[in-house]
């Protein structure tokens, strides 16, 4: 059944969907705030992944998510006063990272075949215990209102015999399958409520199993009506989902008394309004109402071609036809054009910047998970979650950034005892925090625990071989900044969280292949700052353009430290050949592009042309070019399909549109350094 | 060809219902993610058909069922349920809804019921 629906799109929609409502889920648990209104919205949420789960016939999540909806139906409704909130805490977050797992797999087009019983015999467990306690304050109450059901009961059975309109009874099978019957048998009587009264009918469909039993024996209603056998037949065979129906006409007008036993009950108007009320749901997240998702591919795409909008622009407005003429009314709407294109420029960026909100909030559930294994209290404190980044470097910080919050929490915060002696709170803070300054955005990781030891950060450079500097020269800052250097870890027990054999070192080398940069700060005792400047956007960048021959190449501003012109006897030659530059006393070697890419140039002497000095990740390069063309914001593209699937090159991250319509491949220096 | 109007605050289930509808001659003229949504697209579309879900956000498919049955008696809303919400469709009946849909729904049955709502 669910499989005819099993296409790509809804997929994708079921997949995006319950993840955002697993965060928010998370979100509230985590808060560990069960007021009427969470609970609802709670309800609401496994309401929803019930649905779209069984839709999509992946059975173990629609069945544990009906669990979880029935006992968030019973607290909503009997609000029971015996919850254990931290069990239910507990099972809650087990629920959610098992169908986060589920989700993942069907991410990665793996089978689910993860097994929810464990997990759903818990929530069982645990509705047992609330409900057993509130069964016993609820026994009396119930027994009161039996019996006045009773009595009304009988008097209607009384009235009954006095009347003397047509009596029927109709038996009503409905098609197999089309489910809730007793609820299709209550729309069925509804309807006779329009044409007859005194309605009676087996089995009680208020009762759980009455859906079963009309499937077996269907439903049995006797009633009285002053319009014709064949009229009544006619309405009762419009039911839908009807299978078959018998309708037979009482001779007897005291026929239905016989059939009336303690299994038949009035039809009372009113029966529905004795139902629960569905509580009104007054909270919304407001910002969801003027919102659509967008695939990103589209996003990417648009920016593309923006992209190139503005390119064409500069082509047709500098078209080198017009040179010489004088074209004021042209001008005039050219300026005009180009500023309606910056504009769009502008607005397709700011379409693909997300905030950093639901990055910053899975914190918590690291904190909240991280501090409760290791027995200690930490408090994450969120502060501009709403500042905005590109999609796209959204997902390479979620990683850096757990990572450095694991370390804060394992190393840096004391254990409660500790703290306590040092004179600070009990509980440890960690403040994250996010803000624009410039064009890039600056996150700030910083708690206060007992800070970096740098007698230890010291030692481990020494023995690594790391120093490159005596240590009466290096200023705390850069003694800090070792962390950051490959294979550096100075916890000598590797912890289940923050060890796994990856450092602070990985973390540096995930911001800088987004073109970010990591930093550090720490006052002993007093707490240890983090800080990662990221740019807002991996679309656009700033660039230097160079020339070899005719041909341009762009290199990202980022990676370069200086440039210069170069003196014949500067560059010496290694054992092996291979061109060294020395420099302020230090060796670096040369790379020819022109001799990498084959590119036919004049130059060819070191001293007619130009050196770029460009680093990344602590490398260094020299890059000869024959000229610096000029600095540049240029639009990154990605190498066409039928160029990547041909053949990997070296050193080359991308390509741009110059102004004149060129193409300028952008080098990618950390390939060209690591090479 | 009739007009449908679909209320769900799941964009998933709408996307479902959507591309049943279309595929069998329906047109979905609007959606709306919540009751309050459902009742002012009910009044800008004048739909020959709502399908609503129960369980929502900010105004509950019940409310919304009332408001537009107040504001058109001879509207035709399809409730959209789950199993375990018996209590509410009674409720949705008395109001005066006709038909519903059980999630997880089948094709076939969504289709009925809307052509045999569209009749009536």
């Amino acid at each position: 059944m669910a499989g005819s629906y099993n296409n790509e799109p809804l997929l994708e929609m079921f997949v995006f969907e319950t993840t955002q409502l697993l965060e928010q889920l998370e979100q509230i648990i985590i808060a560990n705030c069960y007021e009427q209104e969470n609970i609802n919205e709670i309800f609401r949420i496994m309401h929803t992944i019930k649905g779209s789960s069984a839709m999509m016939n992946f059975k173990n999540i629609s069945m544990l998510t009906h669990k979880i909806e029935d006992l968030f139906y019973f607290i909503r409704d009997n609000k029971p006063p015996n919850i254990d909130y931290s069990k239910l805490s507990d099972i809650m977050l087990e629920s959610i990272d098992f169908i986060k797992l589920e989700i993942s797999k069907i991410e990665n087009g793996n089978k689910l075949d993860g097994d929810s019983s464990p997990i759903r015999e818990k929530v069982d467990n645990f509705l047992t215990i609330i409900k057993d306690f509130n069964y016993k304050a609820e026994a009396a109450e119930e027994k009161t209102e039996n019996s006045a059901e009773k009595a009304e009961e009988d008097s209607k059975i009384q009235n009954d015999v006095l009347s003397n309109k047509k009596k029927f009874k109709a038996t009503v099978f409905f098609e197999e399958d089309c489910e809730l019957e007793n609820i299709r048998a209550y729309t069925l009587i509804n309807d006779l409520k329009t044409i007859a009264e005194d309605i009676y009918y087996i089995p009680d469909i208020e009762k759980s199993d009455s859906a079963e039993i009309i499937r077996k024996d269907g439903i049995q209603i006797w009633f009285k009506t002053d319009i014709s056998f064949n009229d009544v037949h006619s309405i009762l065979s419009k039911t839908i989902f009807l299978r078959n129906m018998e309708l037979i006409e009482l001779e007897e007008s005291n026929e239905s008394n016989q059939h009336i036993n303690s299994n038949i009950k009035q039809f009372h108007t009113d029966v529905a309004s004795s139902m629960k009320d569905m509580e009104q749901n007054t909270h919304m997240l407001s910002s969801n109402q003027s919102m659509i998702s967008v695939n990103v591919a589209k996003l990417d795409k648009l920016m593309d071609l923006v992209g190139e909008l503005v390119i064409s622009e500069t082509m047709v407005t500098h078209n080198s036809d017009l040179e010489g003429l004088k074209l004021d009314n042209f001008q005039k709407a050219a300026s005009q054009h180009r500023k309606i294109i910056n504009e769009l420029q502008d607005i397709a960026m700011s379409i693909r910047m997300v905030p950093l909100s639901a990055t910053f909030r899975k914190m918590n559930r690291i904190v909240h998970d991280m501090s409760k294994k290791l027995s200690k209290e930490v408090r994450l404190e969120i502060i501009g979650e709403e500042t905005e980044v590109d999609k796209n470097i959204i997902e390479c910080i979620s990683d850096p950034l757990m990572h450095i919050v694991r370390n804060s929490i394992d190393h840096g915060i004391e254990p409660t005892e500790e703290r306590k002696a040092k004179g600070k709170p009990d509980v440890g803070t960690i403040i994250l925090e996010a803000k624009n300054v410039g064009g890039d955005v600056l996150i700030i990781i910083k708690d206060d625990g007992r800070g970096l030891d740098k007698r230890k950060i010291l030692d481990r450079a020494k023995a690594r071989g790391l120093m490159n500097r005596p240590e009466s020269e290096l200023t705390d800052k850069e003694i800090y900044s070792y962390i950051f250097l490959p294979g550096f870890s100075t916890n000598e027990n590797v912890t289940e969280y923050s060890g796994r054999g990856v450092g602070m070192d990985v973390v540096a080398k995930n911001i800088g292949s987004i073109g970010g940069t990591v930093s550090v700060d720490s006052i002993p005792d007093k707490g240890a700052t983090i800080t990662l400047k990221i740019p807002l956007t991996l679309a656009i960048m700033d660039g230097m353009i160079v020339r070899i021959g005719n041909v341009s190449y762009t290199i990202p501003t980022l990676n370069i430290k200086e440039s210069f012109k170069p003196k014949e006897n500067d560059v010496i030659r290694d054992p092996d050949g291979n061109e060294i530059i020395m420099i302020r006393g230090e060796c670096y070697p040369v790379l020819r592009l022109n001799e990498l890419y084959k590119i036919k140039t004049d130059i060819t002497s070191i001293s007619d042309g130009i050196i770029v000095m460009v680093e990344s990740e602590g490398k260094y390069l020299c890059i000869f070019v024959d000229a610096l063309v000029g600095e540049r914001q240029v639009v990154v593209k990605v190498l066409p399909k039928y160029i990547r699937n041909f053949k990997k090159i070296r050193g080359i991250a991308g390509c741009t549109l110059l102004g004149d319509g060129s193409i300028s491949l952008i080098l990618d220096i950390a390939d060209l350094i690591t090479e | 060809m009739k007009k449908v109007l679909i209320v769900d605050d799941a964009a998933f289930m709408r996307m479902s219902l959507k591309s049943i509808l279309e595929r069998n001659g329906f047109e979905v003229i609007g959606e709306a993610e919540n009751g309050e949504m459902g009742v002012q697209k009910y009044k800008k579309y004048n739909p020959d058909l709502v399908t609503m879900d129960i369980t929502m956000p900010e105004k509950d498919g019940l409310q919304a069922l009332k408001e537009i049955k107040a504001y058109d008696n001879n509207a035709k809303v399809v409730m959209v349920t789950a199993l375990g919400q018996e209590a509410f469709i009674m409720d949705a009946i008395k109001s005066g809804a006709k038909y519903f849909i059980v999630k997880p729904f089948k094709e076939e049955h969504v289709i009925k019921v809307l052509n045999d709502l569209s009749k009536v």
